[in-house]
């Protein structure tokens, strides 16, 4: 994929036009009107540029294009280095292309899992245990930005930060911040361009995918709705159950109990199986989330989530079959 | 590289470089395997020095500079509940997206760091000693987060990651098909299809 060579000089007009109409803005605008603005602009904005994951004392980057045309999603990811994985998306099909050995891996996603269009069906609730507020001006990516935090209570969920683009509401970078006030994941653009004509060559594949194996992953694992015996008299303030299935995991035929639950912006799984032959109780990580197992009688509880692992563990050492 | 550089990603690093120099190593960062590999090692070396493991440096650096000013800013417009609030919900789903686009690197980066950290099933972890995670706790974790990020996305969280990280196991489901060959063969074969037209 080829990158448009940056106009320094568009830039610079750019922002110095801009330098009014922030602070303005800035100054007028509430912190819901700023997150109003970022959820219209994350719908309908195209952008193509090169963003910077940083975790864990790991930086790696991605080229990104992305658009919406007739009420399409057309986007392209493009890992830099590794194995040159490439994942195009066009409306529901998403082709996942492995260069290293020559596959396409192709997965159906249903309507709920467009990119925008799910969205919490509880409110988040803030004032209760989440707070939002604008903290300061900043640039990122060469432009100008507003700061937005959100800040939890309590230290049973992460808090966020969001530097959203001042001209357009785009969130150009953003943090997740941990219990402590430290970001454990940070996603920020070194560049984008926003708003600008993608060129159909933007999306097509850097490969010739003609030889290449295509693999179609099988439709999704088993799931019904049930109701359950098995609750928490101790949640953290704000959780609720908001579904409980039973279910099969993924590569195995067991079937398990999964009620989530959701505090409208962090949520939290509990997975409710037959206890396994090895003790596998205790705390684990899996990518940014927290995870808790513990034993109950004949069952193995495990919480899971993108939450601090005192939350994951209160919720799962809390359950109990009634 | 030359040692210009090498000091401009310790003052990244470090917090200390000026922001119009930062912008400027960043997007040279985007552009360049051998600087992203020493701004990683770099990374890693300055949260050993700290003592800080499995929290990124220069997260932490921007955090404490970034907390700062937070303090001496004005928390203008503390939103408390408003008949408005419940309108914030759909813009937060805009969170996934800058999230979105970088999660493919989530399970490249962190595969393999699947490692229990504490609890009596695990053995305390030393320096010469690192933990081997249990295959099955390990696949069985794996196999929660998915079901846990599919639910999630029915719930407007992170609905592109979820099906992301999908591709991502789907991905790592591919290579272990191709475990029964020894890393030598691999190897071999990597070689082979290299040389070839």
């Amino acid at each position: 994929m080829s990158m448009r060579p940056y106009s320094v000089l568009s830039g610079l007009i750019a922002a110095c036009g801009l330098l009014f109409s922030v602070n303005a803005s800035a100054a007028n605008e509430q912190p819901f009107d700023w997150l109003a603005r970022m959820g219209a602009a994350v719908q309908s904005t195209s952008y193509e540029g090169t963003v910077i994951r940083i975790q864990g004392g790991e930086a790696e980057a991605l080229k990104v294009v992305h658009t919406v045309k007739d009420g399409v999603v057309w986007e392209k990811v493009v890992a830099q280095e590794g194995n040159g994985l490439e994942i195009i998306r066009v409306g529901n099909e998403v082709h996942c292309i492995l260069p290293d050995r020559k596959s396409v891996l192709v997965e159906e996603w249903d309507d709920q899992s467009t990119l925008f269009s799910t969205l919490p069906s509880s409110d988040i609730r803030f004032g209760n245990e989440y707070d939002v507020a604008i903290v300061r001006e900043d640039r990122v990516a060469g432009r100008e930005t507003l700061l937005l935090a959100i800040r939890p209570h309590d230290g049973y969920r992460y808090g966020h930060r969001l530097w959203l683009d001042t001209e357009t509401g785009f969130p150009l970078q953003t943090q997740l911040i941990d219990e402590a006030g430290s970001a454990i994941e940070q996603v920020k653009f070194a560049d984008i361009r926003l708003n600008h004509d993608i060129a159909p060559s933007a999306l097509a594949p850097s490969y010739s995918t003609e030889h290449f194996t295509w693999l179609r992953q099988s439709g999704g694992h088993a799931t019904s709705a049930i109701e359950t015996n098995w609750s928490s008299d101790e949640l953290p303030a704000g959780f609720e159950a908001v579904s409980t299935h039973e279910e099969s995991m993924q590569g195995g035929e067991q079937m398990v109990t999964h009620i989530l639950f959701s505090d409208g912006l962090a949520n939290v799984s509990v997975f409710v199986a037959p206890a396994h032959a090895k003790n596998v109780e205790g705390a684990a990580r899996v990518g940014g989330s927290n995870s808790y197992t513990t034993r109950q009688g004949n069952h193995d509880v495990t919480a899971i989530g993108g939450v601090p692992a005192i939350t994951v563990r209160q919720i799962a050492t809390s359950m109990q079959l009634r | 590289m030359n040692d210009a550089i090498r000091m401009q990603l310790s003052a990244y690093v470090d917090g200390e470089l000026p922001e119009n120099e930062a912008e400027l190593l960043l997007r040279r960062i985007t552009q360049d395997a051998e600087l992203r590999q020493e701004f990683a090692e770099y990374l890693a070396l300055g949260r050993l020095l700290r003592g800080e493991p499995g929290v990124a440096a220069a997260d932490r650096l921007h955090e404490r500079v970034i907390a700062g000013l937070d303090d001496t800013q004005e928390e203008s417009a503390v939103a408390t509940k408003t008949p408005g609030a419940a309108t914030a919900i759909k813009p937060l789903a805009g969170i996934a997206v800058a999230a979105s686009v970088a999660l493919v690197a989530i399970f490249v980066l962190q595969q393999g760091n699947l490692a229990p950290q504490e609890g009596p099933a695990q053995v305390a972890e030393t320096e010469e000693a690192p933990v081997v995670p249990d295959l099955d706790a390990v696949a069985q974790q794996r196999a929660y987060f998915l079901n846990h990020a599919e639910a999630s996305s029915r719930f407007g969280a992170n609905g592109i990651n979820s099906r992301l990280v999908t591709l991502r196991f789907s991905e790592e489901v591919a290579a272990e098909s191709d475990s029964d060959t020894s890393v030598d063969e691999q190897d071999e074969e990597l070689e082979e299809q290299s040389t070839q037209p």
